[in-house]
């Protein structure tokens, strides 16, 4: 043991410990204050009583004017919603949340998401059909899916466009058009928006009825996720909507009701809601409409220029065989089975949709 | 400046465009030769005449699946249409300032919002109808996409004039239905008054057409 | 320069809503608006109180800020007006306001209000000083001849005051010494505390 004590792993030992001793004695310092406090306690409550108990004058008064102690309505012969509240507190709260949370971050979202997808674009380019298209037509979607699709997709851009004009016009306009031009154009902005927004609400509805069922999470969309959808990792297999065609749908749904619901509260002002109902409305519709259109970039870009052969679907209703056996190979074989469903390409019947638009008795998807 | 244009000198080019071509277009299909039918008639062709431009109104059954959309929106357009130019608030207004002379009560502004929105929708549905359907594609030509186009911003404008605040909006209004009458009769949109003429003369043809049983 | 604003004694105000009657007559305010409200706080109870509120013409006014087209504007005074040709009626200033002053004509669907009305201090608007359409706009223009607001001036218990902030505290300072605080507190006195007035 004696030659043990002075060996030199024993002296590093020694130093190692002695260090985190003296490291724990020194944070422990501190903390000897707050001993002293905890034990003081005792002490403190015996001046306590010694003080008066001296409120400002009418401070229960302008505490229930406040409402610090809970909601407290006064009576007022004006009749009419929130008459008796005197002073509303989410009035301001909805004014710092609309100023300095709303206006800066949705412009950076949305700035932020465009300017990410154009980096993509100059950095990967176009994704074509790998191999070339092979000329066979897939049916896609059909009649009255791609005319919901349109119809939803252009109320949504008018509703879109009214929307921000109404947001940031305020920054962005006034300067240009000056305010009298401004307040026509906003008035304008306003009635459009409050006209087509129950349409859009329609129009999400019809789409959820229409594309719902190929819509639902399953096991294959875990791992497209995790290969990236296919940045990451080669081929990834999907369904007719890949993992983030579905994330994208169900965006839509839920933004889209949120969106059409609050906007039905904030436009049928005479249901007898507050002012809090109102300002909360509009929190739900300002974030779900920054959300949805930034997002939308992406759908639209990818839907475009992004990946070739995507746009065709929506406009014509197939899609090349070689791009869906790319992107949806379980959904092409699923196509594939019944051989019928392969459409060639055929000059004199525009892209071959027109067979099974004109033949079959009925179009309805 | 703007007003006096789009209230005076434009506003009468545009009724006299529009009357005169109207009735310049009439006068045209009532001009051409009828066919000289020398077979006993079966029905009278008036009776014929009315009833074809009855069952205009209803589609065929043998069809009516393949062009329910059509039947449908269509009917949302045109009736919201008809309900907005003559019941709409600000139109009886015009009217009765205008043209007639009285006026009639209009319908309540949440109504006249309500068949706007039917109207709206109706005319989007078959617009996107027309560019994406392969059968519409190949039969529509130019003037149809034009007439779309039109009727939708004259409906556009109207709807950014609700508020009825600013007169800059509200001639707005006026001007692109100023546009849409110098345009009326020179295109597609005479089937507003030609289908009438259209399916008597059909309807009365095959009125006549046949055996008497 | 004088910054305008209100206050309304919660000790004095007997709810006779004469204020209210004085700002509709002067400003010939339409049917259904409401320029100013009494507001009374437990009503028949022990403790109970009144206060008038209108539009309080805030220095840093929340509806200004949150107005879609800017409307608003502050005049020398301090006095918060608006652009009733602007305006779109959007209903933004009355969500903001925290005392409920914009007030809008029309009730109906589709959330078309009319333009919005308030207190202007009775200091008129945009339109020419004294002029039918600023009358019809917005009211009368006393501060324009020199006059306070009507409901100051006719309150019968001058409850409410209306005009300079550093005169108004100074009324409302010498009124609370000498008032003596069992009028005003609810519970302790201020002479068992062993406070001097």
């Amino acid at each position: 043991m004696a030659s043990e004590t002075n060996t030199k792993s024993a002296r590093m030992r020694k130093t190692v410990y002695f260090s985190i001793l003296s490291l724990l004695i020194v944070l422990a310092l501190p903390l000897i204050p707050y001993a002293f406090d905890a034990l003081a306690v005792d002490v403190k409550q015996n001046k306590e009583d010694k003080l008066v108990a001296l409120q400002s004058p009418a401070i229960n008064l302008w505490n229930d004017v406040r409402q610090r102690n809970g909601k407290i309505e006064g009576t007022s012969q004006v009749k009419s919603v929130d008459s008796g509240i005197l002073i509303n507190k989410t009035g301001e709260d909805w004014r710092r949340f609309r100023l300095e949370i709303l206006v800066p971050y949705g412009a950076y979202l949305m700035a932020g998401i465009l300017g990410a997808i154009i980096l993509f674009y100059l950095v990967r380019g176009k994704t074509l059909i790998s191999g070339g298209r092979s000329g066979e037509r897939i049916p896609r979607f059909t009649l009255n899916q791609r005319t919901a699709h349109w119809f939803t997709a252009g109320v949504f851009w008018l509703l879109a466009i009214t929307g921000l004009i109404l947001l940031y016009g305020k920054f962005v306009l006034i300067p240009l058009l000056g305010a009298e031009g401004f307040s026509i154009t906003a008035a304008a902005c306003k009635e459009m928006h409050n006209l087509f927004g129950p349409l859009f609400l329609l129009a999400v509805l019809a789409m959820l009825i229409l594309l719902v069922k190929d819509n639902f999470f399953k096991l294959v969309d875990l791992k497209w996720f995790a290969k990236g959808g296919g940045m990451f990792g080669g081929h990834v297999s999907a369904g007719r909507f890949n993992a983030g065609e579905k994330t994208w749908f169900w965006m839509v749904m839920i933004f889209g009701i949120a969106l059409g619901i609050s906007g039905l509260i904030l436009e049928f002002a005479i249901l007898g809601q507050g002012r809090e109902v109102m300002a909360l409305s509009h929190m739900f519709h300002g974030i779900s409409a920054l959300i949805l259109i930034s997002v939308s970039f992406g759908h639209i870009y990818l839907g475009t220029v992004g990946v070739e052969g995507t746009l065709e679907s929506m406009t014509t209703g197939s899609v090349d065989a070689a791009w869906a056996k790319e992107h949806h190979d379980l959904w092409y074989k699923e196509m594939t089975e019944d051989s019928e469903t392969i459409v060639s390409a055929d000059k004199n019947t525009q892209s071959g949709i027109a067979q099974s638009g004109i033949a079959s008795p009925d179009t309805g998807g | 400046m703007l007003e006096q244009l789009v209230d005076g000198i434009f506003w009468d080019i545009a009724l006299v465009v529009f009357f005169a071509g109207i009735a310049w277009r009439i006068v045209d299909v009532i001009r051409r030769p009828g066919r000289n039918d020398l077979a006993e008639s079966r029905n009278s062709g008036i009776s014929g005449a009315i009833m074809a431009n009855i069952r205009g109104f209803f589609p065929r059954r043998e069809i009516s699946p393949r062009i329910r959309i059509h039947v449908i929106a269509g009917y949302m357009f045109h009736l919201g249409l008809f309900i907005l130019l003559i019941l709409a608030a600000p139109h009886v207004k015009f009217i009765e300032e205008h043209i007639t002379g009285f006026g009639w009560t209009a319908m309540p502004y949440g109504v006249f919002v309500i068949t706007a929105m039917i109207s709206f929708a109706g005319l989007i549905l078959l617009w996107i109808h027309r560019l994406l359907n392969p059968v519409s594609q190949l039969i529509s030509r130019r003037g149809d996409h034009v007439a779309t186009t039109l009727v939708f911003f004259v409906m556009l404008t109207g709807c950014m004039a609700l508020a009825e605040s600013s007169t800059g909006l509200r001639l707005f209004h006026r001007f692109t239905v100023e546009l849409l009458m110098i345009y009326f009769p020179f295109s597609a949109l005479m089937h507003a008054i030609m289908f009438v003429p259209s399916r008597a003369y059909t309807g009365s043809l095959f009125g006549r057409r046949g055996v008497k049983l | 320069m004088a910054r305008m604003k209100f206050y309304c004694d919660a000790e004095r105000c007997i709810e006779c809503n004469a204020c209210i009657t004085a700002c509709k007559n002067e400003n010939e305010v339409p049917w259904g608006v409401n320029r100013r409200r009494v507001v009374t706080i437990k009503d028949g109870e022990p403790g109970e109180r009144s206060l008038s509120v209108a539009c309080m013409h805030c220095s840093d006014a929340p509806c200004a800020a949150v107005c879609p087209v800017d409307c608003f504007y502050t005049t020398d005074d301090g006095i918060v007006l608006h652009d009733k040709d602007i305006c779109i009626g959007c209903g933004y200033c009355f969500y903001a306001c925290p005392f409920g002053a914009p007030q809008f004509p029309s009730a109906a669907a589709f959330g078309s209000r009319g333009k919005m009305d308030k207190c202007t201090f009775c200091a008129g608007g945009p339109e020419e000083t004294h002029s039918s359409e600023e009358h019809t706009k917005y009211g009368s223009n006393r501060i324009a001849e020199g006059k306070l607001p009507l409901c100051a001036e006719m309150c019968s218990t001058k409850a409410l005051l209306a005009g300079d902030a550093d005169v108004l505290s100074d009324i409302y300072r010498k009124r609370v010494i000498n008032r003596g605080a069992s009028v005003l507190n609810w519970g302790v006195q201020y002479k068992k505390a062993g406070i001097d007035s």
